[in-house]
């Protein structure tokens, strides 16, 4: 008996000792909060790339930074649980309500782009269209060998497989540009789901971030789905074409993607910075546009405690150094216009 | 005489005589005030689940429950696909479950040698331990890519002509979802339904095998019907777990949101997966209260299985008490 | 009778016949099934462990996770072994004393209406499927707060509360009552008798309670992805912001397309494995032995 009342009053001991260590340990962990040093972000999985090769380089402050999606960092930073949001699509009128005075800065520039993965079928080797995309999309095109592809494609062999479109499960800024896209090719498409981070898809699965997506193209074959192009290199997915409005079939490369970057005047970035280069008119400047390029955002509120850091890590991003870093993710140099922008609207964060 | 009712009937009445010690009151009052805790913390889930689904059933209401629609642009919601996927997934893996389990219950107590009942319950008992995010793990990578490419084609050339066996497409799908499940409700099932056989007296086995029948006979003849209480129970219990289930299906399934087909080889969504998937990106209040909304479901779905399932245990423990006398 | 009538009644007949096969065919079922259970075990087991040892070194426990690594850096899941041992630690810390306060109240206090009442609650509460706990304790303390580890072990502690209870309860009844009246008899009070003799006699039950409630929690994924999985890479040890968890990992790389990623998913996915392995045996040895103990402080 003596014995047990030792065990007893040792497991009392243990058990206030892990009190006290836990409420010493929530109370430095409050004090540590605030500290300055770390800047948490959250959203895009399309900038994740870009933003682990800035967090290896950025020497001004700790980088943390979850990859859920441009509706989750759109979520996120207007909850105000993170210090900055990453959205590659521009704030709707009620997003921007619900952020309560948020500025978006463009800060980098890529594109997002259909991948296949078809027995046969080598990498930048299949040709498509916005309509037979949005078809696809639709699910009025099932099998691979259907004659709207094949016209496409008179010299590969298609297999008569059927075609499982994959779409983002979660909010998604490339889902928002992919839909934009279609929304301004294909009029079934506008009407019957429009264009947002979230849409409701007629078919296929969902993946969730771009990873779910490269997961889901690269296990199963006979799908089609559409990634950011870092995610397409790093995973050694197979690119379609895209026919732009000039009539090419162009890959995403950094050339392509520039060229549909020239979209954007200085007299026409309006001051939310709201840019969309989808879908380039059909002109001798766009010959060889990327018809899916697009900016990516950082979302920052106007007022916000830790304006010095955040805005010394944006201009960061937006220098030479950093740009140049993600080059090899496809990251197109920025027009001196937008970086110009982008620049403006920094200067006007305060605390 | 129960003892325990010796200590009872003191408590009830704490100024019998002796002088009433501070300590004593302290620590009445502090345990009774963590019991009184966990009453509050389960009104407080219920609470919670109605306030945050507020939005979303004032707008709503029951027609949330028949609508298949997830659009956050418009914001129109409704659970009627996810409902139909939980009972698609729960149901299938219940039909696959129980014979199995109830066949691994049998094995346990009826026909496995002594020294083998033992390891063999462990192990069972092992697969409940399994973490559903590991296992879902497994399904994404070994399972699913199993069942796409051996397992689906060859019950659609078979039996292609039943709807369910429609086209195979990806190994993310309703079927991946059934088998894991399966796999996740058995231990449940199976360690009930062993300890319902275990209960059955013994009298009534050997009465019916001294008249001659066989062991299966009296199986069937015997130790069912008097189990067959709680063999529900257990099935009960089973899809309640299987109902519950978020992560390992959201791994597998496809997350397909978009109505109803009969074709178990598409994929598809559930009310849990749903919820752990599109949470983190939710953005406009509408969506959040939507899931919500579809916890609050998920919650009152759960809560009638387990009284139901508690019903029927106590009855059944009730009969088998007044038998053992 | 003739010897011809007498091997006629030995001889089974058909329909004796046809139920042998029956029997037979049912036993065999049998015997498959529990061979099916045993090979779905191993099959996943070995996955797990095949898998996962491969990739198993002292990285995956020390190193930062790098994403998208610019060359070959060494990398782990570090921040998650840390982030689980503090959440699941805080978890248990609550929910352990209230567990046992719960319990003792039910088992030395109540009156038998209210016994019956707190254990229905708390069997409603273990059936509640961790996502609502989840997306509950998600309204309760992360809206208008933000994330946080603490948050997240207030989840688990959710839904360890009825297992510690639930145990505690059962070894509480298992005290012999001779050990309270001798007790109460001597003149020591009330709480005395509680604190110092009736709960020793149950600690070995109650321990065995709170390894397999840790065993439960320590995989468990959706309450911490509403709670605590907006993180960072760093590895850190403090609950007031959100902190990185083993199964958490283990669902995020389990959706990568990166085969690396899954290689670590897998050893993160043999350790949790391995750990809640040991625990639970080890729960299932003690509770042997205490029921060993208690037996013998009867007679």
């Amino acid at each position: 008996m003596p014995r047990n009342g030792k065990l007893v009053r040792i497991t009392l001991a243990l058990a206030a000792a892990a009190l006290l260590g836990a409420l010493a340990v929530t109370s430095a962990g409050a004090a540590s909060k605030r500290s300055t040093g770390t800047l948490t972000g959250a959203g895009s999985t399309l900038i994740a790339p870009a933003v682990a090769v800035w967090q290896q380089l950025y020497k001004g402050a700790t980088i943390n930074y979850s990859a859920i999606g441009s509706g989750g960092g759109i979520a996120q930073i207007s909850a105000r649980n993170v210090d900055f949001g990453a959205s590659d699509a521009p704030l709707t009128k009620s997003q921007g309500d619900g952020c309560h005075g948020c500025v978006q800065i463009p800060w980098a520039l890529t594109a997002t782009s259909p991948v296949v993965n078809i027995p046969g079928v080598g990498a930048d080797q299949l040709r498509l269209t916005g309509t037979v995309l949005a078809n696809i999309y639709l699910g009025n095109i099932t099998k691979w060998n259907d004659p709207a592809i094949k016209s496409l494609n008179p010299k590969l062999k298609l297999p008569s497989l059927t075609i499982t479109p994959v779409h983002r499960s979660d909010g998604s800024g490339d889902t928002y540009v992919f839909t934009n896209y279609l929304s301004k090719v294909n009029k079934a498409w506008k009407s019957k789901v429009g264009c947002a981070t979230t849409v409701s898809w007629p078919v296929g699965i969902g993946g969730k971030g771009n990873p779910g997506v490269a997961a889901a193209v690269a296990a199963d074959p006979g799908a089609i789905g559409y990634v950011s192009v870092a995610y397409v290199i790093q995973n050694h997915l197979r690119l379609a074409r895209l026919k732009n409005a000039s009539g090419q079939y162009e890959l995403p490369t950094i050339k392509a993607i520039e060229a549909a970057a020239q979209l954007v005047k200085s007299t026409r970035i309006p001051a939310n910075n709201k840019i969309s280069i989808t879908n380039p008119p059909k002109s001798k400047k766009y010959r060889n546009a990327y018809p899916l390029a697009t900016f990516t955002y950082v979302l920052i509120p106007q007022t916000t405690p830790k304006a010095a850091e955040l805005k010394a890590f944006a201009t960061w991003a937006l220098g030479s150094t950093a740009q140049s870093a993600i080059r090899k993710y496809v990251f197109a140099p920025m027009p001196t216009a937008v970086v110009k922008a982008a620049k403006k609207t920094l200067a006007t964060l305060h605390t | 005489m129960s003892t325990h009712d010796a200590t009872a009937n003191t408590a009830r009445r704490p100024f019998s005589g002796r002088r009433v010690r501070l300590g004593d009151l302290l620590l009445q009052a502090v345990a009774g005030l963590a019991a009184l805790g966990a009453v509050v913390l389960l009104g407080l889930v219920a609470y919670k689940l109605v306030e945050g689904s507020r939005l979303s059933v004032s707008t709503f209401g029951f027609g949330f429950l028949t609508r298949s629609v997830w659009d956050p642009v418009h914001n129109h919601f409704g659970a009627a696909s996810f409902l139909f996927g939980t009972a698609v997934t729960s149901v299938g893996a219940l039909l696959l479950a129980t014979p199995l389990a109830l066949g691994i219950a049998l094995f346990l107590t009826e026909l496995a040698p002594r020294w083998i009942r033992g390891p063999v319950t462990a192990l069972v008992e092992t697969l409940a331990a399994i973490p559903s995010v590991v296992i879902g793990l497994w399904g994404i990578i070994v399972l699913g890519p199993v069942l796409r490419d051996h397992v689906m084609p060859a019950l659609h050339s078979a039996l292609g002509f039943i709807p369910l066996f429609g086209r195979p497409t990806t190994g993310s799908s309703i079927f991946t979802a059934i088998i894991v499940l399966t796999i996740m409700i058995l231990p449940i099932v199976s360690s009930v339904s062993r300890e319902l056989f275990l209960g059955v007296p013994s009298e009534l086995k050997e009465a019916a095998l001294g008249l001659g029948t066989t062991r299966w006979e009296m199986v069937r003849g015997v130790v069912f019907p008097y189990a067959r209480g709680g063999v529900a129970a257990a099935m009960i219990l089973g899809l309640g777990r299987a109902v519950g289930e978020a992560i390992a299906v959201a791994q597998v399934i496809g997350a397909f949101d978009n109505g109803f087909g009969w074709n178990l080889f598409n994929p598809g969504d559930t009310l849990a997966a749903k919820i752990a998937l599109d949470y983190q990106g939710a953005t406009t209040n509408f969506e959040v209260s939507s899931l919500f909304y579809l916890a609050l479901i998920l919650l009152v779905f759960s809560l009638v299985v387990n009284i139901l399932a508690q019903v029927i245990v106590r009855r059944v423990a009730r009969r088998q008490g007044l038998a053992a006398r | 009778m003739s010897a011809a009538d007498l091997s006629a009644l030995r001889r089974p007949n058909d329909r004796l016949r046809r139920r042998r096969i029956v029997n037979r065919g049912m036993e065999l079922l049998a015997w498959l099934a529990g061979a099916v259970a045993v090979a779905i075990l191993a099959i996943v087991v070995w996955s797990v462990a095949k898998r996962g040892a491969s990739e198993l070194n002292f990285d995956l426990l020390t190193k930062a996770p790098v994403p998208f690594a610019i060359g070959n850096v060494k990398q782990g899941l570090a921040n998650a072994f840390a982030g689980s041992l503090v959440i699941v630690g805080l978890a248990t810390a609550m929910a352990l004393p209230v567990g046992i306060l719960v319990a003792s109240y039910v088992n030395e206090f109540a009156p038998r209406p209210i016994r019956t009442g707190v254990g229905l609650t708390l069997d409603v509460l273990n059936g509640i499927p961790a996502i609502v706990v989840g997306i509950f304790v998600f309204g309760l303390l992360v809206v208008g707060h933000g994330q946080s580890g603490l948050a997240g072990s207030f989840s688990l502690a959710v839904l360890m509360l009825p297992l510690v209870a639930r145990a505690t309860i059962e070894v509480l009844a298992l005290v012999p009552s001779s050990l309270r009246e001798a007790s109460l008899g001597l003149g020591v009070p009330r709480w005395r008798t509680t604190l110092g003799i009736v709960l020793p006699q149950a600690i070995g039950g109650i321990l065995t309670g709170a390894v397999l409630a840790v065993a439960r929690v320590a995989g468990e994924t959706a309450p911490l992805l509403f709670t605590s999985s907006l993180v960072g890479n760093s590895i850190s040890w403090s609950p007031s912001h959100a902190l990185q968890s083993v199964p958490v990992a283990i669902f995020e790389l389990s959706e990568s397309p990166d085969p690396a990623d899954h290689a670590r998913a897998w050893a993160a996915a043999l350790v949790l494995l391995v750990f809640i392995l040991v625990a639970s045996l080890s729960a299932r040895w003690l509770a042997t032995r205490n029921r060993r103990k208690l037996g013998r402080a009867v007679r």
